[in-house]
């Protein structure tokens, strides 16, 4: 077991994607070590972070698994994991960032480039854009790490005045509130 | 990870259900301040206020900026002036409650208390001095907050304190008569004082409190009563049971944004942090109103049939699940039902359905008592001494706090609007029962601390 392979797992959602998967990776005498999925409007991605035996390549992983997965029509990419992610060592503080109003093009790309400027960066997002004219129905909700050495008044300005361009209401707010006022 | 559900419920709180943080409010002792020299000893406080509370407002914004959490009022509580300040006359007490207003100004809060006495068993001479001092204190004052504790469970009813009580509220209105009597909304009559209330007019900062400690008060009717709405709109078997775990749980969170706020801005001050006083603090603000939940729970106003019951389960509710929120709960800790600061109690009483004696009644089961009462200009010093020994009573032998702020209104009677403006709000004025000749309040001594067991 020397090196760790990525796996994003990609297609229409049914029952048996992920016993396919972990199937798969078990023949070819990987370890899950970690796994995360989530279903947007019906389409399935996976994303599995497993050890390989030393020798195995990913292009081989990826042969076999888009091989198997294919008739269900899946997409797969398998790729060797880079292990200086960038979270690690950046003095950060998390917060959440959330946004409503009227949907229209161009309101992740308005918040997140302003975002980006500034080196945030970007750990969960939630957005859904259903609701039309309705601005409860649009939500953004972004979680992120803000870099404690940067300006953050001129950051929250920033997305002030962006979101107004874009008729959003927004929440600028330190994660701890919603553990806080959610969590035991 | 957080779920949608966690941040948008949170979200909805903040901007549609007025959450806020009501107070932080900082105790700072002024023992060591003492001196015979009254420049000194003015000098000495102003220092200290000065020292201790100088970043308390930057800091306040900082955090509140930080969490979305508005911290609508910084304030400060200080060591009872009739303690700190007993070697000085009337009219000097009324000069140290100037530089405390200065002081206050100066570092810009909203408002300072502790021009207080404690009396439940006999006023010392500094005690009777500071009563003497109230009424001109209060009425050329912005920000001075006044309170005398005058009676206790284990002490009794100070009666003679009451009957001074009554004569400094009168006095206090006619100095203040072009405002309605304003002085006297910045003057609170206890029983059994808490040490460490946030909330004004009762705020001061105990003897047994260290040097300087962070405080915090906490909102949240409207948070209260969209959660009973909700619950009401979408559960077919509803009962009253569960309309107190509701409650339980919303006041859980108000609390925990509390002790969160106050424990950032004590740090960040390093200063201790006290207590979460988790009170349902109303605004005279449409949404912000204790009033409105007694309508969500089915009745058509407070102060009809039903509200006593109403308020017993609210204010219960609110305690056990502010006390499951944090293990350092104290103030007051219930529903208040200021009359002229909630626009709903004051329409139930221009509109008949709460009365005097309905809302004496119901404040054996609220957290604090007679509050924000205009009543009219006539009352006599002796029926505002009656009525403030009827309250007392209900707390001493409850063994609660019991607070009246009663405003007699100058020149106005029964029925007439008073406005007081601000978070203080506006009322109607309530009818007194007449009660001239009344020899029982003025017959004066001690009533005695209550038996503690035969508790029917």
């Amino acid at each position: 077991m020397g090196s760790k392979a990525i796996i994003s797992v990609l297609g229409p959602d049914r029952p048996g994607i992920l016993a396919a998967v972990s199937k798969l990776l078990l023949e070819l005498d990987c370890n899950i070590e970690n796994a995360r999925q989530t279903i947007l409007q019906g389409e399935f991605a996976g994303i599995f972070i497993a050890s390989i035996p030393q020798g195995l390549k990913p292009a081989e992983i990826n042969n076999r698994m888009q091989a198997a997965l294919s008739p269900m029509d899946l997409t797969v990419h398998v790729k060797n994991l880079s292990l200086t992610p960038f979270a690690a060592g950046c003095a950060c503080e998390p917060f959440v960032i959330t946004t409503q109003g009227p949907d229209r093009k161009g309101l992740v790309a308005g918040i997140t480039r302003i975002l980006a400027c500034y080196g945030v960066n970007v750990t969960n997002l939630q957005a859904v854009f259903r609701g039309g004219n309705d601005p409860e129905g649009n939500v953004m909700i972004y979680e992120v790490d803000i870099p404690a050495d940067i300006d953050s008044q001129a950051l929250y300005a920033d997305l002030r005045s962006g979101a107004q361009a874009l008729e959003l209401s927004i929440s600028i707010q330190h994660r701890n509130i919603f553990e806080a006022l959610n969590r035991i | 990870m957080l779920t949608d559900r966690e941040i948008l419920s949170t979200i909805a709180m903040l901007k549609n259900e007025h959450l806020d943080v009501r107070t932080v409010t900082l105790g700072i002792n002024l023992m060591d301040c003492v001196s015979d020299d009254l420049g000194r000893f003015l000098n000495n406080i102003r220092n200290r206020i000065l020292g201790r509370a100088g970043d308390l407002v930057r800091v306040c914004d900082a955090v509140g900026e930080k969490y979305g959490i508005p911290v609508v009022n910084k304030r400060i509580a200080i060591s009872p002036v009739a303690v700190a300040g007993a070697r000085f006359s009337p009219e000097e007490l009324v000069a140290v409650a100037r530089a405390l207003d200065a002081a206050a100004s100066e570092v810009n809060v909203d408002f300072i208390g502790g021009f207080s006495a404690l009396v439940e068993k006999g006023a010392a001479r500094g005690d009777s001095a500071l009563m003497e001092a109230i009424p001109q204190a209060l009425a050329e004052t912005q920000r001075v907050c006044a309170s005398v504790n005058v009676a206790s469970s284990k002490a009794g009813i100070n009666m003679d304190a009451i009957l001074k009580m009554g004569a400094v509220i009168k006095k206090a209105a006619a100095l203040s008569a072009d405002r309605d009597g304003l002085a006297c909304a910045k003057l609170c009559v206890f029983a059994n004082i808490p040490q460490d209330i946030p909330f004004m007019a009762g705020a001061y900062l105990g003897i047994g409190e260290a040097d300087a400690v962070i405080n915090v008060g906490v909102s949240g009717p409207g948070a209260v009563k969209k959660a009973i709405d909700r619950a009401m709109a979408s559960e077919a078997d509803l009962n009253l049971g569960r309309i107190s775990e509701i409650i339980k749980k919303t006041a859980y969170k108000v609390t925990r944004v509390g002790e969160l706020i106050g424990r950032e801005v004590a740090k960040n001050l390093n200063i201790r942090f006290g207590i979460v006083d988790l009170s349902l603090a109303p605004t005279p603000n449409v949404g912000d109103s204790v009033g409105e939940i007694f309508q969500s729970l089915g009745l058509r106003s407070i102060g009809v049939p039903g509200t006593t019951a109403a308020l017993a389960l609210l204010n219960d509710a609110v305690k056990k699940g502010g006390a499951f929120a944090s293990s350092h709960v104290g103030g007051l800790s219930g529903a208040f039902i200021p009359v002229s600061e909630d626009l709903n109690i004051s329409e139930a009483v221009r509109n008949g359905y709460l009365t005097l004696e309905k809302l004496e009644a119901i404040t054996s089961v609220c957290s604090v008592g007679l509050d924000m009462v205009a009543l009219p200009g006539d009352t006599s010093e002796e029926t505002l001494a009656a009525i403030i020994a009827d309250e007392m009573a209900i707390g001493v032998i409850n063994r609660k706090t019991t607070a009246a702020r009663l405003i007699p209104v100058p020149g106005k009677k029964a029925g007439d609007n008073a406005s007081f403006g601000g978070l203080l709000g506006q009322a109607t004025i309530m009818a007194v029962t007449d009660a001239r000749d009344n020899a029982f309040v003025r017959m004066g001594g001690m009533i005695p601390a209550p038996i503690q067991s035969l508790t029917n």
